[in-house]
């Protein structure tokens, strides 16, 4: 792709990207927000691929829209009551919220801003996949075990609590 | 012995450089036939549907010893497309208690990815629209993306009876990817790699100069790996037995209850497409794509084996449902996860195992 039609690309997905974002904190409609952080998410994937990170793209859509957004809106449908439709998302602190998220925005910026000045690296990137797989299962091996276990735990714990008390 | 591959390359080409030759930018004529290119892919995806729904008809009419559609065209030939006229021209009806732009976006979002999902597989020699590394990968994450699909129409439709066959939906669809994509990773350790165009191309061959070097015919691991797909592509299709979310004695029709017209008819191309795609799938992982079998060599060419083998993977699909009786939803989970889930575990392992024994 040329670089000028990826960055055309690129800013039309950052641009879908912010208007569901800002949807999902915005909206009054509980279902609503789920709706579109599923397209937030898809977005993020999309961006995932245009930057050569074709597992993660994947992976992304996999995990995220595929699973963890179809548990969410399992969840909204079962417990939806009238009221969630029309909730408002913010309450009085919603300045210093704000505050707060522009802090994180503005370091985030200047800590990527270190990494843009280095320039990518040139022609077609190639598959992610086996050297990815490499490095999970070689150099990475322990940090790779322990989040399994960190993830195992979890799901032991979730079956623990979600027992029926006198089974 | 016709390849419609190179054919189709060599046209393209052909047309980029007339393109070329009369002032189009070499940039915008790759783009313009990539464009082109990507149609012909929807067509060809909106159109099988319309096949698999004869098919279906067909097949259901002569395993109850009916005659099935034959009024329209020869031997009912053209029921579909009357179906088709039919669909597009009835009122669009929204239920008042319907969330308007909810009831909207459910079968958009249940058909869009289908048409994407096509783009890894290896129709033929030459014949994968995008030979992407991360094909399998690929397809099981797009496809997800449909049922969200299915679960808006539950939502949207303001009907508890849609509710339910979206909130079992979920539960189904979510619980069968696990052991479908399971079941394929055995293939993937195998062959080391994503590709369904490589690993399609990887199963040909012979042993002994007879049996077909097809991931099936590998002993133990090929087979269990296939049934598990299999049964877990049936119940990811929504297909009987397994169709409970929209098991018509119980839930009138579930999630696509409240829809008429082309909503409805975008659901029922979704689910048809599925069907195609996962025997698609299966020919490309487990029957080895295009090779041939039987016949000497070159007769047929490849694209029409894989036609050939994906249909019979098809004719199974319709087989089951008109032979099967449906699961009661609880059977359908404890199945999943007591059963298929396990012996997934079980086939990886035993695939390690044989992995090591031929590094040795």
């Amino acid at each position: 792709m040329s670089p000028s039609l990826s960055s055309l690309v690129f800013y039309a997905f950052s641009a879908m990207l912010v208007v569901t974002a800002v949807g999902v904190v915005t909206l009054r409609n509980v279902f609503y927000s789920a709706v579109s952080l599923v397209a937030a998410l898809t977005i993020v994937a999309g961006l995932f691929v245009l930057l050569g990170a074709d597992f993660l793209g994947a992976a992304q859509v996999l995990v995220y829209v595929g699973g963890i957004l179809i548990i969410m809106l399992f969840v909204i449908m079962l417990s939806q009551q009238p009221r969630d439709l029309l909730q408002r998302q913010t309450n009085d602190q919603w300045i210093a919220g704000l505050f707060f998220a522009l802090t994180i925005g503005v370091s985030l910026v200047r800590a990527f801003t270190y990494f843009v000045s280095q320039t990518p690296p040139d022609g077609d990137i190639a598959p992610t996949s086996a050297s990815l797989g490499r490095l999970l299962l070689g150099e990475m091996l322990l940090p790779f075990e322990a989040v399994s276990l960190i993830l195992l735990a979890a799901l032991v714990g979730a079956v623990v609590f979600g027992q029926e008390k006198n089974a | 012995m016709f390849e419609l591959g190179p054919a189709l390359h060599h046209a393209f080409e052909l047309l980029r450089g007339f393109a070329v030759s009369h002032g189009m930018s070499r940039d915008a004529a790759l783009l313009l036939s990539k464009i082109i290119q990507a149609n012909i892919l929807v067509l060809g995806v909106a159109v099988i549907p319309m096949v698999l729904v004869y098919a279906e008809r067909k097949v259901s009419a002569f395993m109850q010893a009916r005659l099935g559609p034959m009024h329209v065209g020869p031997w009912g030939i053209l029921q579909t497309f009357a179906d088709g006229v039919k669909l597009m021209l009835k009122e669009d009806v929204v239920p008042a208690g319907a969330d308007k732009w909810v009831h909207f976006l459910a079968p958009v979002v249940a058909v869009a990815p289908v048409f994407v999902c096509f783009a890894p597989v290896p129709f033929g020699q030459g014949l994968t629209p995008v030979d992407l590394d991360t094909g399998v990968l690929f397809i099981f994450a797009v496809s997800g993306v449909s049922t969200i699909g299915i679960l808006l129409g539950g939502w949207g439709s303001g009907n508890k009876f849609s509710m339910l066959g979206g909130l079992r939906a979920a539960a189904q669809l979510l619980s069968y990817e696990i052991p479908r994509v399971l079941s394929v990773i055995p293939v993937l350790m195998w062959y080391g790699s994503m590709s369904l165009g490589t690993i399609a191309l990887a199963q040909h061959g012979r042993w002994l100069g007879i049996l077909p070097k097809w991931f099936i015919f590998y002993p133990v691991i090929g087979q269990i790996a296939f049934l598990i797909f299999l049964i877990s592509s049936v119940a990811e299709t929504n297909r009987t037995p397994f169709d409970i979310p929209e098991a018509e004695s119980e839930l009138v029709a579930g999630f696509h209850t409240e829809f008429s017209g082309l909503k409805f008819a975008l659901f029922f191309l979704a689910e048809y497409a599925y069907v195609f795609l996962a025997s698609a799938m299966g020919t490309a992982l487990f029957l080895g794509g295009g090779d041939g079998f039987l016949l000497p060599n070159g007769i047929l060419p490849s694209w029409i084996w894989f036609l050939l083998k994906t249909f019979a993977l098809v004719f199974l699909f319709l087989w089951f449902r008109w032979t099967y009786p449906r699961l009661r939803i609880d059977r359908l989970m404890q199945f999943c996860w007591k059963f298929l889930m396990p012996w997934s575990f079980v086939n990886i392992a035993l695939t390690g195992l044989l992995v090591l024994v031929r590094q040795r």
